[in-house]
Parts: C-alpha cells; structure tokens; sequence
C-alpha cells in the first residue's frame, strides 16, 4: 500500500508540488494512448467552436437548440453524480458507518463530475461569456428553472469543494486547516443534499415547458420527481461501477484488509438502488395509466419505451434484488451497467430523441460533438486518477505528523472526516 | 353532460387505486424479500 509524502518530508512546499506534478506510474497504458489523442482532437474541436461559433461542429439548429452536450453531458452527468449526494446523506445524516470508506472517492466522482459535465454547459452556449449573468445580477430571471439550476449548480460545486476539502488539506499536511474544514462538514453536507434535491428536479423542471415537444410518452408533470428517483439510483449504480473500477485499477492504495468490506457495501448499494427502481417503476406506471396512454403503445415510440421502462429499469431492478439475495456481484455489476445505459437512454429520449418526434428531419449529433463528449469524460478520468494516486482518496486517513500532539479525540474525530 | 358507468375500471380511476395498493403490498414483499437470511446483509 502506497503512503503520502508530506511537505515537510519534501522540504518546503515548492519541491513538495513538483514532486507531485511528476508522472507516476506507466505512460504508455492502453487508456493513455486512447484518451490522450481524444482530449487533443476535442481540444482542437473547441477552439473552432469558440472562434467560429455552435454552428461550425454542431447539428444544432433552432428546432433543435439543445443537442448531445447538453442531453448527454448536463442531464445525464448530473444524474450520475447523484451518488455523492446519496453516499454523504447515508453516511454523514443516517449515520451508516459502513459506507464511510467510500465517501471520499464518490464525493470526489461528484465534484468532477459537476466541474466537468456541468461545466460543459458553458460549450452549448451561443454566447458563453453571458454565463455569469444569473450569478452577479445581470437580469437575474427569478421565476426561470434555469436561474435557479445555475445557483445551484455553482453552490453545490463549492458544497462539495468543502466535503472534498479534508482531503487535500490532509495531502498538504495542513493540520489546522483540515480540523476547521473536518468541523463543517455536516452542514455543508446538509447544504448539499438540499441542493441537490432541487437541482436534480430542477434539470426536469427545464422540460416542463416543453409540453407540446416531447413525446406524450415521456412528458409528464411529474418529470422533476421522475428525475430525482433516477438520480438516486443512477448514482448508486455509478458507485457500484466507479468502485468496482478503482478496486481493479487502484489496488495498491487500498488497505488489503479493506477489501473482503467490498463485497458487503456493493450488496449494500445495489439493496438501496433495488427499492428506489421499484418506486421508480410504479410511479411511471401510474402515470402511464393516469394519462391512458395504452394507444400510444401501439407504435414504434411505444416499443423504444418498454424497452426503457421494462428493459432498462425494472429487469435491472430485479437483477439487483436477485443479486442481494444471492450475493452475487457478477449479477449486482451487470444490474449496475443496464441501469446506466436505462439513465442514459431516459435522459437521451426527454431531451433529443422523442423532442421534436413529429419532426421530419432529425437531429443526429455530429462527429465532434462525440468527440468533444468523449474529451470531457477522459478529462474527468485523468484528473480524478491524478488525484487519487496522490491525495488520501482510498487511503487511510492519513495521519499527520502533529497529529499525535492533538487531543485524542479532535484527532478521532479528524480522522472519521 | 359527461357520462361515465361506476363499474368501468378505465373511467373511474379504480386501475390507478388498484396499481396503487398492489404497489404498497408489492414493496413490502420486495423490501422483505432482499432482507430474507440468504442476503444475510
């Protein structure tokens, strides 16, 4: 197992920084030598995009605005990071102590999560540098949902800044600092769950106004509830994955004693991710049956939405109860997979694929739009495997050299943070 | 005037209480059924 070098160790903060900045491990890895390429081409693609304008690497027109950065990047992102709030809820409020060992790495999984897919939000607009209008003032649009998911957007990145902020103040061996930043985590944990709560409905909320565009099969009233059920489920199943993933990859910074608890918390998960489908499932049902919508089944839409609904939620649903019973990882994983591509396929289907369905021509999105898509998730990954691989993420809490000095409990209660 | 018939399933909502009750009786089984010993945990 892998241990933190301190600053005082390297001999001054200068050195300590270099060190750090230092490659570790091999170059050459297969997700090196495909990643690297992708973020260079999208980096490539964004300056066009920033000089030339949308228009120039995107198929978006004025039917449709809001394309595959948006519906995959924002929408589906943001469910995804659902785990962070999900995790810090069970663990910091319910007190589930059996989930602490991986607060820490979702919550970082969330905060880059936000930077990266919400920030991606910045790429799809026609005139970006108005972004932080709803942020100083500038016609602040309170009755719009959008007003009130960019606040919540940018209160929750710094919500979870100060969850994560332990950790690097642990890594900088920053004694004082870590106690104070340890010491309001609650709140700021409290703080992020409201937000998150309201954000994740509020991404819903953005296609109320959509009524006579979207599919009658996928429009509903209750759309900020159904987005809210599915985060919840969505970022237990990416905590399944994620986890499953670093196990594999970051083996060595994980205390070996650590790893039989594995099992125990994937089981865990996927118990909670089961019954939020479940609830999931029969809320979409009624309302399928509140809006008497057997007709619509009759068609091509109908089938796309049983293979969502019955394909994508409720078989995976049951993958996991079965999986819980059985104590089956193989099944829990796969569950977690097809939950995944079901959240996509959801979010996919409410902002592009059944908007605008009477539509003759279709929107379909470009090669760079993929490409750039692809340059945010590597980006996520290499930043999150930079992290890792230097801050106490899956480590141990890391024991400072003062440490011992503090009194016992302050340290105790430190190192549980 | 709309005219609906008291007995039609369809009309008077009976389905969605119907959907609605299974759905209460159906959790408790499927929140009893990942707790049964074989999941131990």
């Amino acid at each position: 197992m892998s241990r933190v070098t301190t600053i005082s160790e390297q001999g001054g903060f200068w050195s300590f920084l270099r060190s750090q900045l230092r490659p570790r491990g091999k170059i050459l890895t297969p997700f090196n030598v495909i990643s690297v390429p992708i973020i260079l081409l999208g980096l490539g693609i964004l300056v066009v995009r920033f000089t030339q304008g949308l228009g120039s690497v995107t198929n978006l027109s004025q039917e449709y605005p809001w394309g595959f950065w948006i519906g995959f990047d924002v929408i589906t992102g943001v469910a995804f990071a659902g785990g962070a709030y999900t995790i810090t809820f069970a663990v910091y409020i319910m007190r589930m102590e059996k989930y602490h060992p991986i607060v820490r790495a979702t919550v970082l999984n969330g905060l880059l999560a936000y930077i990266f897919y919400a920030g991606a939000l910045a790429l799809d607009l026609g005139r970006p540098w108005n972004i932080i209008n709803p942020i100083i003032g500038n016609s602040f649009g309170f009755n719009s949902v959008l007003f009130l998911v960019s606040w919540h957007f940018l209160l929750y990145m710094l919500a979870e800044l100060l969850e994560f902020s332990p950790v690097v103040a642990e890594w900088l061996g920053a004694r004082r600092a870590r106690r104070i930043l340890s010491a309001m985590t609650l709140a700021t944990v409290i703080f992020g769950v409201t937000l998150s709560c309201l954000h994740q409905s509020g991404l819903g909320a953005l296609y109320l106004m959509a009524k006579p565009k979207i599919h009658p099969l996928w429009y509903s009233e209750f759309i900020p509830i159904f987005f809210l059920v599915s985060s919840i489920f969505a970022g237990l199943s990416m905590v399944i994955l994620e986890g499953t993933l670093s196990h594999r990859v970051f083996k060595d910074q994980i205390d070996p004693k650590k790893h039989h608890s594995f099992e125990d918390l994937v089981i865990g998960l996927a118990k909670g991710a089961a019954i939020a489908m479940f609830v999931y499932y029969f809320f979409r049902a009624l309302i399928f049956l509140h809006d008497k919508q057997w007709t619509l089944l009759r068609s091509g839409w109908g089938a796309w939405y049983l293979l969502e609904i019955i394909g994508l939620v409720l078989i995976p649903c049951f993958m996991f109860a079965y999986g819980v019973r059985h104590r089956s990882l193989g099944i829990i994983k796969t569950a977690a997979v097809l939950t995944l591509v079901g959240i996509v396929l959801n979010r996919l289907n409410i902002s592009i694929i059944a908007y605008n369905w009477y539509l003759p021509v279709r929107y379909y999105p470009s090669w760079q739009e993929i490409v750039v898509t692809m340059m945010v998730v590597s980006a996520e990954i290499w930043v999150f495997r930079w992290i890792v691989l230097r801050m106490p993420v899956l480590r141990e809490a890391h024991e400072l050299p003062s440490d011992t000095q503090e009194k016992p409990e302050r340290a105790a209660a430190a190192a549980s943070l | 005037m709309e005219t609906y018939t008291y007995v039609n399933i369809f009309e008077t909502k009976g389905l969605e209480y119907l959907l609605l009750m299974s759905f209460l009786v159906l959790l408790v089984l499927f929140v009893r059924y990942l707790r049964e010993p074989g999941g131990k945990d």
